[in-house]
């Protein structure tokens, strides 16, 4: 029953395979239709559309003021989504902030919903109530964070180009016109980089964490594979150890869920807003 | 009933613990099978997360951010509205009052000039009501001053006449000689005329 390879525990268990040859996109030459991270994902979108429309639903209450009036569970993500909108999205959209804050929402919440799931211990259950492996932290996959975060640079990209237009593009080549050859590559480099470094980060934070929490209990197995009493020695600190990292795990959920949404808020900041410092120095000085 | 909420808190503590704890130890009961690269994943992947992402974005985007963004803009108008509103009440609150102020101000000098104004107006009253009896007062003493003049002429000259009078028929019946109506008139004239001389001497 147990898997003595921490790996084990993190990497993708698909349910549904089908052969497909798409070059990079199917290293394996397979694609997987079902797995459990994708049962996760799915999960999480249900979750999501489930439970914020409800709570939002239109207030019954009347008058002008009470209608004003958040309260009850709603309050709560009122709170999480006007901090976005106020402390983290308008300080980089600027006017634009209302225009993506609907994006930048969905994102967290995605996030956060995806990374709080893969907290659960029904990937115990679920092998024995339906002879699959359904559990496990979607955004500990590289191709989960990765299509989050191109969806992320196609919106920097798409909105740049159409509420910057030329603006936009003169971004690519900051120098004389003449080092472009050099600058546009580099800058391409750099979107693309910002890219990248948006999936890696989520992927190895999620990863790691969960990599550690397998280790650690992993310890149990080791020991207990010796004698039964090395296996509960050794079982008390690893257990506890085990609570105390997935308590930080719950707080790395919240913390990456914050971090892609704000450096995704600060990329697409970057592609629509614009700050003239040469005008904004000249009338400084 | 605090003892009760005690245990209630520790139960929560105690299940709150197994939870983590069971959360913690799943991953190392996690059935085997599937492959071992961290990378693991292809365009299945990608294309769930699309869609379920895209599905998650229409349907928050219509049903929970909508009426979210539209209640956090509507509040923000309201507030702004409130501020601004009560920013031109006090405003005008503050003209009026210095409005009234300077009412007050001009109302307190206007009583003051008023009562001023009666103030004199009394006083020119009362030297005048004054003076008008002042010389009533010497008009009723002039008139009782000539009345009594009069009155004591007349006194005086029925006293000359009677005195004359009986004078005369003092000395007649001294005289034994009757004098006639005409001298007697003539003698008591003569006497007054004598009389009058002495008195304006």
């Amino acid at each position: 029953m147990t898997g003595t390879n921490p790996l084990d525990h993190v990497v993708q268990h698909p349910i549904v395979e089908a052969e497909l040859d798409a070059g990079l996109l199917t290293p394996e030459g397979v694609v997987t239709l079902m797995s459990d991270h994708i049962a996760m994902t799915i999960l999480a979108g249900l979750v999501l559309c489930i439970v914020l429309p409800l709570a939002f639903r239109r207030s019954r209450k009347t008058g002008d003021i009470d209608r004003l009036v958040t309260t009850g569970f709603a309050g709560a993500i009122e709170v999480i989504c006007q901090y976005l909108r106020k402390e983290v999205a308008e300080p980089t959209l600027g006017e634009h902030t209302d225009r993506f804050i609907k994006y930048v929402w969905s994102l967290f919440f995605f996030v956060l919903t995806i990374n709080l799931l893969g907290m659960l211990p029904i990937g115990v259950i679920t092998p024995l109530a339906f002879g699959v492996h359904i559990g496990g932290t979607a955004t500990g996959n590289i191709w989960v964070t990765g299509t989050l975060a191109v969806i992320t640079l196609v919106m920097m990209v798409i909105n740049g180009l159409r509420l910057g237009k030329i603006e936009y593009l003169k971004h690519f080549c900051p120098g004389p016109w003449w080092m472009a050859p050099i600058l546009v590559p580099v800058e391409i480099a750099g979107l693309l980089a910002k890219t990248f470094a948006l999936a890696v980060r989520l992927f190895a934070n999620m990863l790691a964490g969960h990599l550690i929490l397998a280790v650690l209990l992993g310890f149990i197995l080791a020991a207990g594979s010796v004698s039964a009493g090395a296996g509960f020695g050794v079982a008390i600190p690893a257990v506890l150890g085990s609570v105390g990292i997935s308590l930080l795990e719950i707080f790395v959920a919240f913390l990456q869920a914050f971090i892609f949404t704000f450096l995704t808020t600060l990329f697409i900041g970057m592609s629509v807003v614009f700050h003239h410092d040469d005008h904004e120095e000249a009338t400084a000085h | 009933m605090k003892k009760r909420n005690m245990q209630i808190r520790s139960l929560l503590v105690v299940a709150i613990v197994a939870i983590v704890a069971a959360a913690a130890v799943s991953p190392a009961f996690a059935a085997e099978g599937g492959n071992e690269n961290i990378f693991s994943g292809n365009l299945g992947n990608a294309v769930w997360t699309l869609l379920i992402f895209g599905a998650v974005l229409v349907v928050l985007g219509k049903y929970a951010w909508g009426p979210l963004l539209d209640a956090l803009q509507k509040r923000e108008q309201f507030i702004r509205d409130a501020l601004v509103e009560a920013k031109n009440d006090r405003e005008d609150a503050q003209a009026r009052l210095e409005e009234y102020d300077s009412k007050l101000h001009e109302a307190r000098a206007e009583a003051t000039a008023i009562v001023e104004e009666g103030r004199r107006d009394g006083e020119v009253v009362k030297a005048r009501l004054e003076d008008e009896a002042r010389q009533e007062s010497q008009k009723m003493i002039e008139r009782a001053k000539r009345e009594i003049d009069v009155a004591k002429q007349t006194a005086i000259r029925e006293l000359y006449s009677t005195s004359a009078q009986l004078a005369t028929d003092m000395a007649s019946r001294i005289l034994r000689k009757e004098l006639s109506a005409a001298e007697r008139e003539k003698l008591v004239a003569r006497s007054l005329d004598e009389l009058e001389r002495m008195d304006t001497n």
